[in-house]
């Protein structure tokens, strides 16, 4: 470990960091957005989630390189070329999160919410989405984890696509290890921070969840927890 | 007033909810709906405020189609309260109270305001108010049903099966309050429960259902019990009714005797002398208030008050029932139940015997051989 280096290339380091950041997390955001009205139309039509669910799966398994080569061809040496892979890539745990977590909504509250005088569109943004957002949490949770692992893929297009990856490809075409460990120690850093945060932010807007933070997909039972004794 | 007219509800699949109801639910009155599961009561309700839409027929609220308006905007109108309460996990109580309030637009502090006066009147602490609906117990949360179905004031409240999930004891807590809070109401109300006893303690009217939807009596509680319409309802309403319908029955009514009564200071030879005849003497304090009965084989003893029989429990003329007054008889040991007035004090007594002959039916009932 050559702290010299390391002190040497702190500007180049941050500057890395923060586009680490942005690749990894556009795809999220992007993700979210995608995912959510997806969702919503899959618990509606239910006969959509089957091939929906297949589809995000099959997408899921293509190969990051694959696909930064078939859109190579459309974006080019953009940061969308990362951004488009990656936010498939989401699709497979927020999707699935998004369409439990609504259907995790408890069937009387629902129909209280229906009696009372909610119209469909004031039920789900009031009712039935407030009430989904620790699943959709646990979802979004594994998507940034996940997405901020994978961004290093991006160098394989090419420098400034891969966020701190660089260091990766720097380190080993040199045959010289401390960028290796900086990138690698700093992205499991900015996994840790960012899944934090996340913590923190679902305290913030479920402090009614009995269990506040879910872990992975365990997203049925919590539901069943709140309905009353 | 609540108008079925003809009412009918048929599935796609051919199941058939109800058929043909007609049926009125009168204002400011509570309509219970009876029935075991699969009757169609739950049906009827949910047909009011258009949950469900009937496939023949036509429901009426004060002469108008419940049709004639959105269906969340007659909902706004209309209290809902189910068994499983649906409290919105994500909002406080104050806040689930203030639901429809929030939806009609009323400025928040009203709404706010509103709510608390609300968990007052059904018997919250309004210090819960800024708690989750996990926090409280299941009896909480009904009342929390309750007070939302309530906090817009609606004329009209539909309540389905809202007691049947919690215990024997809450139940019987909740449907005390049920009658204190109506009585102050007069909301027009229909209730559906599968329990007879609940459906004639609330009911002003109570309408008994059949499997397959078919609405097989209405009548007020006293005169279901007293005449039902058939083997059916006899069945359902259970073997204790009888009984039951002696609730009705004012023990003002029953013919009282008058009770050999002995006071505490009365001396040795006033106890021998009173219990001479042998029949059983009620001892009385200064108030004439019941302290027990002395029996011959104890009169040896007299004062000593631990050889006194226990009176067991008194029945009061002026507002208790008959089922009551036979209640005491059966209960008291030397067979005879105390008539007490409202300071406690003894105004007379009345037997097993006389109490059944006071309710045999005139022979002429039974009609000729």
């Amino acid at each position: 470990m050559d702290w010299q280096w390391a002190a040497d290339h702190v500007d180049e380091i941050a500057e890395l960091t923060k586009s680490h950041l942005y690749l990894a997390l556009m795809p999220v955001l992007w993700g979210l957005l995608i995912a959510v009205p997806l969702g919503v139309l899959c618990v509606r039509l239910s006969w959509l989630y089957p091939p929906v669910f297949g589809v995000v799966n099959v997408l899921y398994a293509l190969p990051a390189l694959a696909l930064f080569v078939l859109l190579l061809d459309f974006t080019g040496f953009s940061n969308a070329t990362i951004i488009i892979p990656l936010t498939i890539y989401t699709l497979v745990v927020l999707v699935p999160n998004v369409v439990d977590g609504l259907r995790g909504v408890p069937e009387p509250v629902r129909q209280a919410a229906t009696a009372m005088g909610f119209g469909q569109l004031r039920r789900l943004v009031q009712v039935e989405l407030p009430i989904a957002i620790p699943v959709i949490m646990a979802g979004l949770r594994i998507a940034t984890v996940s997405s901020i692992s994978l961004v290093s893929v991006g160098v394989l297009i090419g420098q400034d696509f891969g966020g701190l990856g660089d260091l990766f490809i720097d380190g080993f075409q040199k045959n010289f290890m401390t960028p290796l460990i900086i990138g690698v120690v700093l992205i499991v850093l900015l996994a840790l921070a960012a899944d934090a945060l996340l913590v923190v932010a679902q305290r913030f807007l479920t402090p009614w969840s009995r269990t506040r933070v879910v872990r992975g997909r365990t997203r049925a039972r919590v539901a069943r927890r709140w309905r009353p004794a | 007033m609540i108008t079925f007219e003809h009412v009918t509800k048929r599935y796609p699949d051919g199941t058939v909810a109800l058929d043909d109801l007609s049926l009125e639910c009168p204002t400011g009155k509570t309509t219970v709906l009876v029935g075991t599961s699969g009757s169609g009561k739950t049906t009827a309700v949910r047909l009011i405020n258009r949950m469900v839409e009937p496939t023949t027929g036509r429901i009426l609220i004060d002469g108008t189609d419940v049709r004639s308006r959105p269906p969340e905007q007659l909902r706004r109108g209309i209290g809902y309260v189910i068994q499983q309460v649906g409290l919105f996990p994500h909002r406080t109580i104050a806040d689930n109270i203030a639901t429809v309030p929030y939806l009609l637009g009323w400025d928040k502090k009203k709404a706010r305001a509103q709510a608390h006066e609300l968990m007052e009147r059904v018997g919250l602490d309004p210090a819960i108010s800024g708690r989750y609906p996990y926090q409280l117990s299941g009896g909480q949360q009904q009342r929390v049903g309750v007070a939302r179905a309530l906090a817009a004031d609606p004329p009209i409240l539909l309540m389905d099966e809202p007691f049947s999930a919690v215990d024997p004891v809450v139940r019987s807590e909740l449907q005390q309050e049920f009658l204190r809070l109506q009585a102050d109401l007069d909301k027009t109300i229909v209730f559906v429960t599968h329990d007879v006893d609940e459906a004639i303690k609330l009911g002003d009217r109570v309408a008994v259902f059949r499997i397959g939807g078919h609405l097989v009596q209405v009548d007020t509680p006293e005169r279901l019990l007293a005449a039902p319409a058939d083997e059916f309802v006899e069945r359902f309403l259970g073997y204790d009714r009888g009984f039951r319908r002696l609730s009705f029955l004012d023990a003002k009514s029953l013919p009282l005797s008058t009770v050999d009564m002995l006071e505490l200071t009365a001396s040795a030879e006033q106890a021998r002398a009173a219990v001479g005849e042998g029949a059983p003497v009620l001892v009385v304090d200064d108030r004439r208030r019941p302290v027990g009965w002395l029996i011959r084989s104890r009169v040896a003893r007299w004062p000593d008050r631990s050889t006194l029989v226990a009176v067991g429990h008194t029945f009061r003329v002026d507002t208790d029932s008959v089922r009551a007054a036979l209640d005491s008889a059966v209960l008291s040991p030397v067979g005879v139940a105390v008539a007490v007035d409202g300071e406690r004090a003894v105004v007379g007594a009345i037997s097993h015997d006389e109490i059944a002959e006071a309710i045999r039916p005139p022979t002429a009932e039974i009609g000729p051989a």
